[in-house]
């Protein structure tokens, strides 16, 4: 009897992990571009659904209840953009997400800036940019969450839904032999952050500060040249 | 009767060496539990959602506090076990101990059970960044380590030194499991529920 304990222990643990997975199972294929579901985010929907609890552990949860009780819900869009400041206002972010791809542009409107392309599935954003820059975050309708390093840098960001003419504008153009790249963050309050490589092609961009982009053109003068922004929108798939 | 070496009478040595090849099958054993654990994460396409506990802001904080409770519970573990085995200065072990001891691993192990699960359906064995990659690791380890001793508790005559080895491996592993996942998640995001 003592002797066997351990053996029951982890069978005990075997047994609510495989109950856990195929409820996971069960709940998942119901939802074609979901999100994190339940508990993601608090909605009424989820927060009223029933849950196994940790409590409950050792009593098996019905494998059949979370999927029968808790539709799917969707909690990730397949369109959307984002922008804000990172945590301790260091720099700025920009998240444009169109049906699974992403770009992203973290900048705190000088050196430090990297732009970011990845996948958006499911609620779980996957990014990596030039020079070992990346990017992880949680979206959901409202608000993507996460952090990124840039230039070794770490922030960590939580920022909200943003419509035209806030969000991300990107400018490209070949001067002298040069990839020149601009990339702005256009904040909700109208704050414009924004940087320049003057030679986008090497695997480890310097940048200095943008010049000033006007936003109802979509120009900005940078000494001789004048650069042709376009948003980077998820919404409408512009710049993807 | 106990698994504690007769320090009086030195063992020959045809006596410990059975004694220690019955480690080689439950090794083995949480071997393949971790290798099943790591491929299987590496395989499953990762969906991004599993199962979840209503009340939390996110999957991550859900996980954050479960990891955090059974890392708790291990630090039981550990004083338990220092405990029983009288490494406590002044401190004789009552004789509740040992339901202690098995108790809070117990309890232990099936609060991380829930996070492992969502973490290969949902996320998957990653390895994006070396905190990622230790985390999957790790974790991975952790249920492989854990196996090894469940299966190795009951054997009798093995030498004093491997449970208390075995347990510091589970335990140490574990921590390197919290430290990259809810302690990184505490420290970005903030202790929230």
């Amino acid at each position: 009897m003592r002797r066997n304990t351990p053996l029951i222990t982890l069978l005990t643990g075997a047994a609510l992990g495989i109950v856990l997975l195929i409820a996971s199972m069960l709940s998942t294929p119901s939802k074609a571009p979901a999100g994190y579901s339940a508990a993601a985010t608090p909605s009424p929907a989820s927060s009223a659904a029933p849950q196994p609890s940790p409590a409950s552990a050792t009593a098996t949860p019905s494998p059949a209840s979370p999927s029968a009780t808790a539709p799917a819900v969707v909690t990730a869009p397949a369109k959307a953009d984002y922008a804000g400041r990172v945590q301790g206002d260091g720099a700025s972010i920009a998240i444009s997400i169109h049906d699974g791809r992403a770009i992203a542009y973290v900048c705190n409107g000088s050196s430090i800036e990297a732009w970011y392309k990845g996948t958006a599935v499911n609620g779980v954003l996957i990014m990596t940019g030039k020079n070992h820059a990346h990017l992880s975050a949680i979206y959901d309708f409202g608000k993507v969450t996460g952090d990124v390093l840039a230039h070794g840098t770490d922030y960590s960001f939580a920022v909200g839904v943003v419509n035209q003419p806030s969000g991300l504008y990107q400018a490209t153009a070949l001067v002298r032999g040069a990839t020149i790249k601009a990339g702005w963050i256009v904040l909700p309050n109208n704050t414009k952050v924004g940087a320049l490589e003057p030679d986008a092609d090497s695997p480890a961009p310097s940048a200095t500060r943008a010049p000033d982009l006007d936003v109802a053109t979509g120009t900005a003068q940078d000494g001789d040249v004048v650069l042709h922004a376009t948003l980077v929108s998820g919404a409408t798939g512009s710049g993807f | 009767m106990t698994a504690q070496p007769d320090l009086s009478a030195p063992l020959p040595p045809q006596r410990t060496a059975p004694a220690v090849g019955k480690l080689v099958v439950p090794c083995l054993i949480g071997a393949l539990v971790a290798l099943t654990l790591g491929i299987y994460g590496r395989l499953h396409n990762p969906t991004g959602v599993a199962v979840n506990i209503a009340g939390f802001s996110s999957p991550g904080s859900v996980k954050s506090w479960l990891a955090t409770g059974a890392t708790v519970f291990a630090i039981v573990q550990v004083i338990s076990a220092l405990v029983m085995y009288g490494k406590v200065p002044r401190v004789t072990a009552p004789n509740w101990i040992g339901g202690l001891h098995r108790w809070s691993g117990r309890i232990a192990f099936l609060l991380a059970v829930p996070v492992a699960v969502h973490c290969l359906y949902a996320l998957g064995f990653q390895h994006y960044s070396t905190r990622v990659l230790i985390h999957s690791l790790a974790g991975c380890a952790f249920f492989g380590a854990f196996t090894v001793k469940m299966l190795i508790l009951p054997k009798k005559g093995l030498p004093g030194w491997v449970l208390p080895v075995v347990g510091a491996v589970v335990f140490t592993v574990l921590v390197v499991v919290w430290f990259t996942s809810a302690y990184w998640f505490f420290s970005t995001f903030g202790i929230k529920r």
